[in-house]
C-alpha cells in the first residue's frame, strides 16, 4: 500500500564553496546542523538538509521558519561568495509511504532505487515522469520526500493517484 | 541507453543528461582581431571525429553541471569523464594524438 501527502514545508537553496571553511561553519552553526558533503547524501535533525552539488544545498525546513532562517544565514554569511534563496513558493514537498514506493517510482524513473542501494539518507536529483525531481529516502518504513518544482506539481500528483489508483495528496496539510 | 558517469554524482542514465558538442575549444581572446573566416572557424567548424571525440555534457536533470567525456564515437564506448576544469593541456596532448 502507498501512501502519499503534499507537505507544506519552506525550501531554501544554499550555495558557497564547500572548501570554504568560513562558509561551511557560518551555514552550520546557523543551521544547527552539519551540510552534507558527500555526494547524493542528506541529513537531518532540525532541518533536512540535501547535497545537490558540489556547493549547493537545499534545506528543507517548517514552512514558519524559512524566512528567518534565510535572514540568519543572509547575517551569517555577509560578504561571502554565497547565495541563499528562499523558494518555498516556487516547490513543492511530497512524501510517499510505503514498501512499494521503489517499485511504483521505478516505473518512470531511472535510478536504482532497491533499498539496499538506495536507503535511508540518500538522496538525487533526476527525473521522475518527465519532471525534474529532487528524491530523498528520509526514513525507514520507507519514507520518500520528492521535491518538485510547483508548477508540476499538480502533474506529479495525478500522475501519482493514476498509478496508485487513489485520490490521496489532493489535500495539503 | 548510455550510462554516463557525472563526476558529481556518479553513474547515470543518458536521459538526465543533455550533449553540448565538442570540448577543448577556447573562446578567442581577442574577437575583433580576427578574420571574418577566423571567427567563422571558431564559431561553426568542428571536427565531427570518427574515434576518440572529447565532448561536453551537462547533467540537466542532476546537479547541472557541465563535464568532458572522451567517447568512441564509432562504438559509443565511454573512456572517461571528468571535470571541466581538469587541465586541458595535458588532455589536450593525449586527445590530439590519437
Amino acid at each position: 500500500m502507498t501512501d502519499f501527502s503534499r507537505v507544506d514545508l519552506g525550501h531554501i537553496n544554499l550555495r558557497g564553496s564547500a572548501e570554504d571553511s568560513r562558509f561551511v561553519d557560518g551555514a552550520t552553526k546557523v543551521l544547527g546542523q552539519s551540510l552534507p558533503l558527500a555526494a547524493n547524501t542528506l541529513t537531518q535533525s532540525l532541518h533536512r538538509i540535501y547535497w545537490l552539488g558540489p556547493d549547493e544545498w537545499q534545506v528543507v525546513t517548517e514552512s514558519d521558519r524559512a524566512a528567518d532562517l534565510v535572514r540568519q544565514l543572509e547575517a551569517a554569511l555577509a560578504g561571502q561568495h554565497v547565495a541563499i534563496n528562499d523558494l518555498s513558493g516556487g516547490q513543492v514537498a511530497l512524501q510517499l509511504t510505503g514498501t512499494d514506493v521503489p517499485e511504483l517510482l521505478a516505473r518512470a524513473c531511472t535510478l536504482d532505487l532497491h533499498p539496499s542501494l538506495f536507503g535511508v539518507g540518500d538522496c538525487a536529483q533526476s527525473g521522475l515522469a518527465k519532471t525534474n525531481v529532487l528524491l530523498g529516502c528520509i526514513g525507514e518504513t520507507p519514507v520518500y520526500e520528492i521535491i518538485v518544482r510547483r508548477s508540476y506539481s499538480e502533474y506529479l500528483l495525478r500522475w501519482l493517484r493514476q498509478k496508485t489508483h487513489s485520490r490521496a495528496g489532493s489535500v495539503s496539510s | 541507453m548510455l550510462l554516463i558517469a557525472c563526476p558529481y554524482c556518479g553513474e547515470r542514465a543518458e536521459t538526465e543528461f543533455s550533449y553540448g558538442g565538442e570540448a577543448g575549444i577556447a573562446r578567442p581572446k581577442d574577437p575583433h582581431a580576427l578574420s571574418d573566416e577566423q571567427w567563422a572557424d571558431y564559431l561553426f567548424m568542428r571536427k565531427n571525429s570518427r574515434g576518440m571525440h572529447r565532448e561536453l555534457w551537462n547533467h540537466a536533470q542532476g546537479c547541472r553541471r557541465w563535464f568532458e567525456v572522451e567517447r568512441d564515437t564509432v562504438s559509443y564506448v565511454i573512456k572517461e569523464c571528468y571535470e571541466i576544469a581538469t587541465p586541458a593541456t595535458s588532455r589536450d596532448n593525449q586527445s590530439r594524438a590519437d
